[in-house]
């Protein structure tokens, strides 16, 4: 873990920097490192933070949100954390309309998250839950699997409405 | 806990290795490490990288049927506890693996029955085809070389020839 978080400080470091010279700090690859990397696409897969889209997997109406915030953590959102977003892009006829601000849980990370048994576990994407400050979900279904450190962080709500559990 | 199969080499994955990568559809794929994981990554078909197990039992070079394998099957459904029952399986787990690796070496010596005769035969057709490159066994003999013979050569009385030209 501990060599682990020093590569992330690294990637989190130059993702930053990268933030700093241009304007977008959430796209994960810039074309300065397309052209480093070869066709294997080595992602740097680092934090939720600032300006990261990510997925939403309810029916709360939104399709696409950016984080402003990461509650708890300096460097950002992990697996299971709970960020502050902006909707972008929603649904016509939903609960929460574009230009909103919701809280949401992480529940799919492109990161790996260190279990207590020293596995690793990561997923395809970053996706979230919106949520309200209660931290009860907004929506009425949950798509695509969800990984089992929700219970540890108390989120037994959308656990049960998951369809798979990681 | 449980030990899992890497799904690139099927290797046993013990506690605290590897990385776990679940996709979108629900389908987790266990590495046990990152060379593993980086071929899946590279999108490698592990039936074609030499090295697997996945190979090594499509190509026939490893057991794919036997009694010994039905002991490591898949169950879902947890075992009450018994001291007994764990004292037996782990003695039959050693026995069972002294099987299976006795089987294993008879597979593989059957894999290889013919090769001794065919690399003999082999050679025998090209040490007569290649004869010529070979030198003969005695033609560097030290003591053959050593006596020396004395070869006489008789010499024509010319006399008579030089002085006509």
């Amino acid at each position: 873990m501990a060599t682990n978080s020093a590569s992330n400080l690294f990637h989190v470091g130059r993702s930053l920097l990268r933030g700093l010279s241009s304007s977008s700090s959430g796209m994960l690859r810039s074309p300065q490192e397309t052209t480093f990397n070869s066709f294997l696409a080595q992602q740097v897969r680092t934090f939720i933070q600032m300006r990261t889209n990510l997925k939403v997997v309810d029916n709360s109406g939104a399709k696409r949100v950016m984080c402003i915030q990461a509650l708890k953590g300096k460097k950002g959102a992990r697996l299971g954390d709970t960020i502050v977003a902006s909707v972008k892009e929603a649904q016509p006829g939903g609960k929460v309309k574009k230009g909103q601000v919701v809280c949401g849980v992480v529940v799919r990370a492109a990161m790996p998250k260190g279990c207590s048994d020293g596995s690793e576990v990561k997923f395809d994407d970053n996706s979230v839950v919106l949520v309200n400050k209660q931290g009860e979900p907004i929506g009425t279904r949950v798509f695509g699997p969800v990984p089992h450190e929700l219970r540890k962080k108390k989120h037994v709500k959308i656990l049960s409405l998951a369809q798979h559990m990681a | 806990m449980r030990l899992e199969k890497c799904w690139f080499c099927s290797s046993t994955v013990y506690p605290g290795h590897g990385i776990q990568f679940v996709r979108n559809d629900a389908k987790i794929f266990r590495f046990c490490r990152s060379k593993c994981h980086k071929n899946f990554k590279m999108k490698r078909n592990p039936r074609k990288v030499k090295w697997t197990k996945a190979y090594r039992r499509l190509h026939g070079k490893d057991m794919t049927q036997d009694a010994t394998f039905e002991f490591e099957r898949k169950r879902n459904r947890p075992e009450r506890y018994d001291r007994n029952l764990t004292e037996n399986t782990l003695k039959a787990i050693k026995t069972i693996d002294k099987v299976r690796s006795r089987r294993e070496e008879t597979h593989h010596k059957n894999r290889m029955k013919g090769k001794a005769a065919k690399e003999r035969k082999e050679a025998r057709k090209e040490h007569d085809q290649q004869i010529h490159m070979l030198v003969a066994p005695g033609a560097q003999d030290k003591h053959l070389s050593a006596t020396k013979v004395t070869v006489k050569v008789q010499h024509e009385s010319n006399d008579e020839n030089r002085m006509e030209e």
